[in-house]
């Protein structure tokens, strides 16, 4: 899906294709989060929501939970995935080690991935009553972690 | 009996009203449900000293008027669902289990990706499970 956002779809504009893979993912994590929460109990506080996130959510999409939490207790969190489970079977391309920085396409590619679990992170915070903005970094392949920035 | 069952959005927008008596009392409906989002941000805005409650989903009896009774839910997802109900008698644990079918019937009309979220539910499956959740409390409190 991701593949054909970005190269079909909107090959010219990554940034559009990035946008709309981000929504997508929003969407189903806003429906997702309804599903999970069905049985629990509500939730006292933010803290409460990011780690049903961390283990229970995380434990339905990817049959594991997060690795690591941390937290700046001002609003900012950092999940991080030792082995991201939708990660793990990309190939770097070995070729492209330039010191431009730009590190061929295979970056490029990743990044559009991982879209799609920033919007889903969203879309279940924000259904929960938490707006947020999730940027996802993946400089270590398939060591992997997204940053939540709560806005209050 | 059950005289209505809403659901109501987090924005206190109504996503569904479904009455299941014979008059047309659309409207006084639609009151009394609006009268009930008030009791239900109370009990929620107000930590009352049961603490308990804070973490309930189930809300209980909210008020009793002249004849009918209102029941509450609240999910987490701050999505409301409300029950109209003229029985004298009805056990906390039928209208709970009557909660639980409502909630999974409406989480599997939300997660149809043709809804959008906040505005009406327009689902006719929606609407035919609704109906059979009703006719079997009627039948489970009579029999």
């Amino acid at each position: 899906m991701v593949s054909a956002y970005g190269r079909r779809f909107y090959a010219t504009k990554p940034e559009l294709a990035a946008h709309r893979i981000e929504a997508i993912g929003y969407q189903v994590g806003h429906q997702l989060i309804e599903r999970y929460t069905m049985e629990r109990p509500r939730f006292n506080d933010h803290l409460e929501v990011i780690k049903f996130i961390c283990k229970d959510f995380w434990q339905e999409l990817f049959k594991k939970q997060i690795d690591n939490l941390k937290t700046n207790h001002k609003g900012t969190f950092v999940l991080q995935d030792n082995n991201f489970r939708w990660l793990t079977r990309i190939s770097i391309d070995p070729s492209s080690d330039n010191n431009d920085g730009s590190q061929g396409s295979s970056s490029e590619a990743t990044n559009l991935l991982l879209y799609f679990p920033c919007g889903i992170i969203r879309g279940a915070l924000s259904n929960l009553g938490i707006p947020c903005a999730v940027s996802a970094d993946s400089s270590n392949l398939p060591f992997c972690s997204f940053m939540v920035r709560i806005k209050a | 009996m059950i005289a209505s069952v809403a659901v109501v959005g987090h924005q206190n927008n109504p996503l569904y009203l479904q009455s299941f008596t014979n008059a047309n009392d659309a409207l006084k409906l639609h009151h009394i449900v609006h009268c009930s989002l008030d009791v239900i941000d109370e009990r929620v805005n107000n930590p009352k000293r049961s603490v308990s409650t804070l973490n309930e989903s189930y809300l209980g009896l909210l008020y009793p008027t002249e004849s009918y009774k209102v029941y509450g839910y609240l999910s987490n997802t701050k999505a409301k669902f409300l029950v109209v109900t003229t029985d004298l008698d009805v056990k906390d644990a039928d209208i709970r289990s009557f909660f639980r079918r409502f909630h999974a019937a409406y989480v599997d009309a939300v997660s149809n990706p043709f809804h959008v979220p906040e505005k009406k539910i327009v689902s006719r499956t929606f609407a035919q499970r609704v109906s059979g959740i009703v006719k079997a409390f009627a039948a489970g409190t009579n029999g």
